[in-house]
């Protein structure tokens, strides 16, 4: 009796417990179809990808990371020298964009624009004349020294613009006129002459920027020299011993000058173990340095030669004329008038003053 | 006309310098200049390649597109090869080469380097075909006798080739699907090759290549 009982219990507690085990179970199963079932798809398709045939390049991981473009990979070689370990060099192709498709072609035009407007501005508006013509008085405007430090860097300067000129161009000018052979001695010429005129140029640039700092600092009247264009839109003209844009020539000269001197010497002595993805930046910066500091040169030697009277005498024999200093150089002018400095008239008063009255605004740099 | 091309495989390379000896030999170089080497990338790190490089013979060469004096041409085989009575030693081939192919005797002070010197597959000068002049300016001129160059000819596991591009290209294909039949996996695992490695697989790398 008491027996007969406990085996019912038994039978119910089981009966339950398989029941919930059942129950269990099912979910789970359930769970896991869920779960696993969408990933058929994907199942397959791996499978598909896996066929042998489709086995990509067994390289492609390596080229891949060697051809990585912010991550360049450095790799082992027994070849001793500089790069030898970098597999694929990226920036060359960036070096050849900016050197054939910006620099040769923008360079050109930017310095024939200058060069154009040049003309253009000379054939609207003349040669400026001296205001009120020839005073026959003579006023020092640079000494000997002066003249020689400006000289040398101009022949210098001169030197190393057409040589690096020609090999930037000769290919696609001159190779036409005097054939490969011919041009690849005149290119040859050319390079050593660059390569070792190249370093006197800092030379040049240091007493060129030591001799003609000391005037070129911003004064009042500047600005107002900029605005109004040194008389030519407006009435305000003046100016010191140097204009606005002869303070902005100095200091375009210097900063484009000294980048020019300073890229140059790492191109001219790659013997001290630079990359070449420095001696490209350093081209990128001697390349664009050069073709601003020529265009604006264009300027330069317009206002000193054709496009005003009087102004070039200040570099050639270091005198100029009163009327010429007065008119262009008033505050340097009443300066060293006060200081007596003024020279006896000269023997031969220029020809050409009389026709120069009347003209006005005669008040550019030179 | 076939197209010339390099191509090493990076499965193959064991980075012995077989190529970089051969080709110093056959071409007589000047000591410091280099015509090939071997780069090995992660170099005693797991996945550890190698790769011998020399010029490739660019369809659009870079060298070419800079040079200020124009010495390169490009032969109808598709080999870039360039002229040193014309060449100034400017550099700038090697600024713009991306495989560091240009090679110069010297590296001196005033930008002196003498002539550019690079790979010529074995294929001489613009001089005339064997001539003595070709040989000590440019080195052999196996192309011209009817062989291949001799750094992929010297090399001991195939993994350089040199030869008509659509040439190594069917070699290629046809190792590359062979490593793919005997892995069956994602690139190439080669201990799981040695386990699976079943008879169905035997011979079968070495009837194909």
């Amino acid at each position: 009796m008491r027996q007969g009982d406990a085996i019912v219990v038994d039978a119910m507690t089981t009966s339950r417990q398989r029941r919930r085990r059942y129950m269990t179970w099912s979910l789970v199963l359930l769970l896991a179809l869920t779960l696993v079932l969408p990933l058929i798809p994907y199942a397959v398709e791996y499978a598909q990808v896996n066929d042998s045939s489709l086995v990509p390049n067994p390289g492609a991981d390596l080229w891949r990371d060697v051809r990585q473009r912010d991550n360049p990979v450095m790799g082992q070689t027994q070849v001793r020298g500089v790069d030898t370990g970098v597999l694929i060099y990226k920036s060359g192709e960036d070096w050849r964009i900016f050197r054939m498709q910006w620099l040769a072609p923008y360079g050109a035009i930017f310095m024939g624009t200058v060069l154009g407007l040049t003309i253009l501005f000379y054939l609207v508006r003349g040669r400026v004349p001296i205001p009120g013509g020839r005073s026959g008085k003579k006023i020092l405007r640079f000494n000997l020294n002066q003249r020689m430090v400006h000289w040398f860097t101009v022949g210098i300067f001169l030197l190393l613009a057409l040589t690096g000129f020609i090999l930037l161009y000769g290919r696609f000018v001159l190779i036409p006129l005097l054939g490969p052979e011919g041009f690849s001695i005149t290119a040859s010429a050319c390079k050593e002459a660059h390569n070792l005129f190249g370093p006197l140029f800092l030379f040049a640039m240091l007493l060129l920027i030591i001799t003609f700092v000391k005037d070129n600092f911003y004064e009042r009247g500047d600005l107002s020299w900029m605005i109004t264009g040194g008389g030519l839109l407006g009435e305000d003209t003046d100016a010191g011993r140097f204009n606005a844009a002869q303070k902005a020539w100095f200091w375009i000269a210097t900063v484009f000058g000294l980048a020019l001197c300073i890229t140059g010497l790492i191109l001219d002595f790659a013997v001290i173990g630079q990359s070449r993805e420095i001696m490209a930046i350093s081209h990128v910066i001697h390349g664009t340095s050069a073709v601003v500091m020529t265009g604006v040169l264009f300027g330069h030697i317009y206002w000193a030669t054709a496009g005003m009277e009087g102004g070039m005498e200040s570099m050639t024999t270091g005198y100029v004329d009163a009327n010429w200093a007065e008119a262009h150089h008033n505050r340097w002018y009443e300066e060293v008038k006060n200081e007596g400095e003024i020279e006896k008239p000269s023997e031969k008063p220029g020809p050409g003053s009389a026709s120069a009255i009347g003209v006005a605004s005669p008040h550019p740099g030179d | 006309m076939a197209r010339m091309k390099f191509f090493c495989d990076a499965e193959r390379c064991i980075e012995c310098n077989g190529c970089v000896t051969a080709c110093k030999n056959e071409n007589d170089v000047p000591w410091g200049v280099n015509r090939r080497r071997v780069v090995t990338i992660k170099d005693g790190e797991p996945g550890e390649r190698s790769l011998s490089v020399a010029c490739m013979h660019c369809s659009d060469a870079p060298c070419e597109a800079v040079c200020p004096v124009d010495c390169f041409y490009t032969t109808d085989d598709g080999l870039v090869l360039h002229d040193k009575d014309i060449c100034i030693g400017c550099g700038y081939c090697f600024y713009a080469c991306p495989f560091g192919a240009p090679q110069f005797p010297t590296t001196n002070a005033f930008g002196s380097r003498g002539k550019m010197d690079k790979c010529t597959f074995c294929a001489g000068g613009p001089l005339e075909d064997l001539s003595a002049e070709e040989k000590t300016k440019y080195g052999s001129n196996r192309l011209a006798e009817g062989k291949l160059p001799l750094c992929a000819e010297m090399c001991a596991t195939k993994a350089l080739l040199a030869g008509d591009a659509d040439v190594l290209a069917d070699i290629y294909r046809k190792r590359v699907i062979n490593r793919g039949a005997s892995v069956m996996d994602w690139g190439v695992n080669y201990q799981k090759a040695s386990l699976r490695a079943g008879r169905s697989q035997k011979g079968k790398a070495s009837s194909n290549n």
